[in-house]
């Protein structure tokens, strides 16, 4: 499902050049979820951003899904986002001038789906997250685990088959992010989703079924264990 | 509604809510409208002006006239060549196409007024069946002469006195060549009003004046059917006359100096005006900078989702119109509402003994209304394009990790 292989990104800090990955190769199977640890600076969101084709790297490959990202245009690679992947962020990243039942529509909206069928969607969404009485509500007036939980059902609304998540407990309190870590799972099971997630969080990391630590730019696999 | 439209629509009513975006706007509406107001009412006022000035043209200056040579045509080849009597011919010619609906030959010519004391130099003018229409004396021919007022104010005319006409001409007479001259009445006096009333000409039938100024300049004037073009009968009667015998004028060319001013003026005064509309732009890319660097972290989570760049251009491109359609139209319509009451009632008055008109006469064309109004989209374009390019180039990562620091 995904294939990384030597994965390699630096970036410009001022005069010196920091090399955040050293030929990083990764292999994740479908229906597996795939924990991403490490410390801080050490490339995990630059790692997942690569594998999101939000960002590209500067040698190596990387295929998601049969689709070889480094050699894909642009444009392509928008059109891929929106239909294979799901995007669950640290801060939720819900548009503030929109419902929570918009934005969870939202990606259908660019991928031009019907208006109807997307609002069922989402509101069966919202209803499996325990969230259908707050569809009208705007993301200011919801608590953080419940705007990430509506940032869950936006990534989810398409049925992507990767998801990827950027520290998706990292601004929850510990109640929160065990709902959100039930959720995600859950989900996953019942779509036979792939799940790829960056977190420091040692408890989230024991969840996954494959452990990935990230340090000095080079990947390790390591037990759900011993994370 | 379209993903372009929803998101373009929201964030449109989301400038309401910051401050500064508001300012920025309000600005843009107001500047844009400002703007077309002024410019819609500048080109109203000049359209005025020029259309009780090209109106006066059309009354004194002929459709379309045909010049022709002093006195002796040369041989030609064309239609109005060959001819025994080639202004004949030529006036044949003319009244013969379609779309002419009178001709009417002229002569210029220089000669004296003389009375019992002496002779004062002027204009002639022999005409053929009626007055010109510039030379405001109604009806037919007179037998005798029509005069204008400084010439009759200068010699002491009055209507039904008798007066020498002179050519310079000469007769040959047993005595040897003498100038020609003819005694005739005055039947009229006539007042111009224009300008320069000393170049008043004296009206004299053109039986007479044909006699008496051979050589001189001849001319047809030609009168058109309404619906008819000058251009068109113009160029139609430019090929079958040589252009050696005699030239063909429309009443544009005749024109054609003055007609350039106008252009010119209303030229000036439009990029002037337009300067409003072009810092009301300014405002607009503000605004939609503004309204970018506010929602940079959205544009970002839009690309991550898989919007590509140049819809979400067209998000900003489509915000930039929703902020200027409404001054722009407004503007454009308040302009033309104004110039229409300006026009009806009369409310600018001028000095009558200094203008042509005692009032600012406005007339809102729809041409120049529609003008306006592109010129305004092309402008608010340019700043929306602007602003639009910078969305598109925004990488998602970057924008998003600019929501937390």
């Amino acid at each position: 499902m995904i294939a990384a292989s030597g994965v390699t990104k630096a970036y410009q800090d001022g005069a010196v050049r920091r090399q955040v990955l050293r030929g990083v190769d990764l292999e994740v199977s479908r229906g597996e979820t795939a924990a991403i640890v490490g410390p801080s600076g050490s490339g995990k969101s630059t790692l997942l951003n690569i594998l999101g084709a939000l960002d590209a790297p500067d040698a190596g490959s990387v295929r998601v899904d049969g689709v070889d990202l480094t050699a894909s245009r642009p444009s392509a690679l928008a059109g891929f986002r929106n239909r294979s992947l799901g995007f669950v962020f640290q801060f939720h990243q819900l548009l503030p001038d929109f419902t929570a039942l918009e934005n969870v529509m939202m990606p259908g909206r660019i991928a031009g789906r019907p208006t109807s069928s997307l609002a069922a969607r989402a509101h069966t969404l919202l209803d499996q997250v325990g969230l259908a009485d707050r569809a009208g509500a705007f993301p200011q007036q919801l608590s953080g685990g419940e705007r990430q939980r509506i940032a869950i059902c936006r990534a989810l609304v398409l049925e992507p088959a990767v998801l990827l998540a950027d520290e998706p407990t990292g601004n929850l309190d510990s109640r929160s992010g065990e709902e959100v870590l039930e959720l995600l799972d859950t989900l996953r099971k019942r779509r036979d989703t792939t799940v790829v997630l960056v977190t420091h969080n040692p408890e989230v990391a024991k969840r996954c079924g494959m452990v990935l630590r990230l340090d000095g730019g080079r990947l390790t696999r390591s037990c759900p264990q011993s994370p | 509604m379209g993903f372009v439209w929803h998101i373009a629509v929201r964030y449109f009513r989301s400038t309401r809510a910051d401050a500064h975006i508001r300012a920025l706007s309000t600005l843009t509406a107001g500047g844009l409208a400002v703007g077309t107001a002024a410019l819609v009412l500048a080109l109203a006022a000049l359209a005025g002006f020029q259309n009780l000035l090209l109106e006066d043209l059309a009354r004194h200056t002929p459709a379309l006239q045909i010049e022709l040579g002093g006195g002796s045509i040369p041989g030609s080849a064309g239609r109005g060549a060959g001819m025994t009597d080639p202004v004949r011919g030529l006036a044949d010619l003319a009244a013969a196409t379609n779309g002419v609906a009178g001709v009417q030959e002229l002569l210029y010519a220089r000669g004296w007024l003389a009375d019992d004391d002496r002779p004062f130099a002027v204009e002639v003018l022999g005409y053929e069946k009626t007055p010109p229409p510039w030379i405001p004396v109604q009806g037919e021919a007179t037998p005798g002469l029509i005069v204008p007022v400084s010439v009759a104010l200068r010699m002491g005319l009055a209507v039904g006195d008798r007066v020498r006409v002179v050519s310079p001409r000469p007769g040959l007479t047993p005595v040897g060549p003498q100038p020609r001259t003819r005694m005739l009445p005055v039947d009229l006096i006539y007042r111009s009003d224009r300008a320069e009333e000393a170049d008043d000409p004296v009206l004299v039938p053109l039986e007479q004046a044909s006699a008496l100024f051979a050589r001189g300049d001849r001319r047809l004037d030609l009168t058109l059917a309404p619906e008819a073009d000058p251009e068109q009968i113009g160029d139609f009667l430019r090929q079958g006359i040589d252009p050696a015998v005699a030239r063909v004028t429309t009443w544009r060319e005749a024109n054609r100096a003055l007609l350039f001013v106008l252009r010119l003026e209303k030229g000036l005064v439009f990029s002037a005006v337009a300067l409003i509309i072009a810092v009301a732009s300014f405002a607009l890319l503000a605004a939609l900078s503004m309204v970018l660097s506010s929602k940079r972290a959205e544009v970002g989570v839009l690309a991550a989702m898989g919007a590509p760049p140049p819809r979400l251009q067209r998000v900003f491109l489509l915000l930039g119109a929703l902020l200027s359609v409404g001054g722009a139209g407004f503007g454009g319509a308040a302009g033309a509402a104004l110039a229409t009451f300006l026009d009806r009632y009369r409310v600018i008055s001028t000095p009558s003994d200094v203008y042509v008109v005692d009032y600012v006469p406005f007339l809102v064309r729809g041409t120049d209304v529609l003008v306006v109004l592109v010129v305004t989209v092309l402008f608010t374009a340019a700043a929306a394009v602007l602003g639009a390019r910078k969305a598109s180039l925004l990488h998602p990562v970057e924008a998003m990790r600019s929501a937390r620091t």
